[in-house]
Parts: C-alpha cells; structure tokens; sequence
C-alpha cells in the first residue's frame, strides 16, 4: 500500500471521516486562493464590489470549500485516491467563518480488480449550515 | 426587468487550449488551501512514490485556463457580468493524478443553461464541461461546472 491510508477490506458502510476544521476564514486566505486558482473575482476581495452586487460583502470562493472538502477525504484516503468529486454550494462562505468537512461512507463496490468506495460528504459553518453538500469516489487497495 | 440569457451558447465548443502544470503551481495550490500533504509539497516523497512525482490535489484542475481568451467575453456573451454569477455546483473526475511538468490539451463544452426561480429572484444555470487529455490524447480527467446567474 505506497499511497492510500486505508485498506478497502477495511472500510465499513457507516463509517464516518475524521472531521477536517478550516478556519476562520481570513481576507488573506481568499487573497492567496484567488493568485492560487487564478479566480480574482473581486467578489472575493473587495467588500464594497461584494456590497454593490448585493451580495452583502466579501464571501469565499466555493472552490476553496470544495477544496477543503477534498482535504477531509484525502487526509483520510490518501492523496491521488479520489476518483470523483462533485459538490453543490449550499450557502456563502463569509469571513471569520470556521468551515468543518465531514464524510461518511455509503457504499462499497469491486469490479475488475477495482474497489470502489462511494462517500457522502459535506462542509458546515460554525452555526452547523451546510455550505457545501457532494459525493466523492474513492479507490482503495485490497488486502492480498 | 431580468436580463436575457443567451440560451444560443448551448453546444457551443470553445477551442481547444493546452496547459502545462508547473511544480510550483500545485505547492501554490495546495498552501493556498491550507493541505500540507506531502504528495503535493515534497518532492522527494513525489519521486518515491508509485507516481514518480509531486501529484496535483483533486480540485486543481480549477486552474486551467485558456490564457490567450478573454475570460470577460464569456460572459458578455452570455448577457451577463461577473457582478451576477455564483458558483452553483462542481464535479471532477480523475482517471489519474495530474502532474508538474505534463501538458494537458483541454476542451470546453457549453452542455446547458436553463432557468429556475431561486430564493432570492430568478436564475439561470449554465453547465460548462472540458476535457483534460495528456500527450497521447486519453482523457485523464473531466470537470463539469454549473455556474448561476442571478437574472
């Protein structure tokens, strides 16, 4: 087992992802996001374009949450185990949030030597909302 | 008075870009995220593990980008600016890890855009999907991308 951290033969319907916490959220955190992602969106920077647009004032980028997401899963899996990946963005992001990421395992499935594990996942603010709401597929080594 | 989305962009295939992925680029990313894996940061844990190299976290791909087009146009040509939109959903696949030094030729597709009253006004949502293939042209990972646009 070189990458992955968890054996397939291990995982468990039910079993629940150590919880990731990020946060809070800082200006700065957004500012090195959107030089990361090239997303500079002045949404995400400037408070007084964020009120103008009605947005009520600077909000994070979803694809920092979903990035976040991804983190929770491969602290747990392993890096380079994600096979997909898909989340809708249920509320903004604001700054001083604090963004806790969660899985659970909802199902297990082997074909062709490939063992496949199906995760619920989702990301929630300090007032339990969920901001971020997904799937993601994973692939695990078998024991020999 | 909502403005008009131009529902004409459905189908409409945008050319094909390539990117090539730099070593820095996916420590950038990764720091920017906070995630210090050692897979995306060391590259001596990269060169000796199964992948020979650093490999890139599953949302990096969000990244590429046609840098010779003018992302702004898009949006025009929607009927729109970037004032209006939210990111609605996002999904990627990932036949295989992306990696520094690799050159990807991506495609973009316009698969739907459609109309839905949300809490806050009407909406419309636009589903974006591009391709990202290696040198030998085999797929090695798709992003799909609903974008809204408060109408």
């Amino acid at each position: 087992m070189k990458y992955a951290k968890v054996y397939f033969d291990d995982v468990t319907v039910g079993d629940e992802l150590p919880a990731l916490v990020k946060g809070p959220i800082q200006q700065i955190q957004l500012t090195r996001y959107a030089g990361a992602s090239g997303d500079f969106n002045p949404i995400h920077q400037d408070d007084e374009f964020a009120r103008a647009a009605g947005m009520g004032g600077v909000f994070a980028h979803g694809m920092l949450s979903m990035g976040f997401v991804g983190q929770a899963v491969t602290d747990w899996s392993g890096a380079g185990t994600v096979r997909k990946l898909g989340v809708r963005f249920a509320a903004l992001v604001r700054l001083k949030d604090v963004v806790t990421c969660r899985g659970r395992v909802i199902a297990k499935s082997s074909k062709d030597d490939v063992n496949l594990v199906e995760l619920e996942v989702w990301a929630e603010n300090q007032r339990a909302e969920k901001v971020v709401a997904g799937r993601a597929t994973i692939a695990l080594p078998a024991r020999d | 008075m909502p403005i008009q989305i131009n529902k004409s962009l459905i189908g409409k295939e945008y050319p094909p870009y390539a990117v090539t992925v730099e070593r820095g680029k996916i420590k950038e990313f990764a720091r920017a995220l906070g995630d210090a894996n050692p897979l995306y940061l060391d590259d001596r844990v990269g060169a000796a593990s199964e992948w020979g190299d650093l490999i890139a976290p599953p949302t990096f791909s969000v990244t590429f980008r046609d840098e010779t087009a003018d992302t702004a146009a898009f949006l025009r040509e929607l009927g729109t600016d970037i004032s209006r939109i939210l990111h609605g959903e996002q999904e990627f696949e990932l036949f295989r890890p992306l990696q520094p030094g690799q050159t990807y030729l991506c495609r973009s597709k316009v698969i739907d855009i459609y109309e839905k009253a949300g809490r806050s006004g009407p909406m419309a949502f636009v589903v974006r999907e591009t391709s990202i293939a290696d040198r030998t042209n085999e797929i090695v990972a798709t992003m799909r991308h609903i974008t809204i646009v408060r109408l």
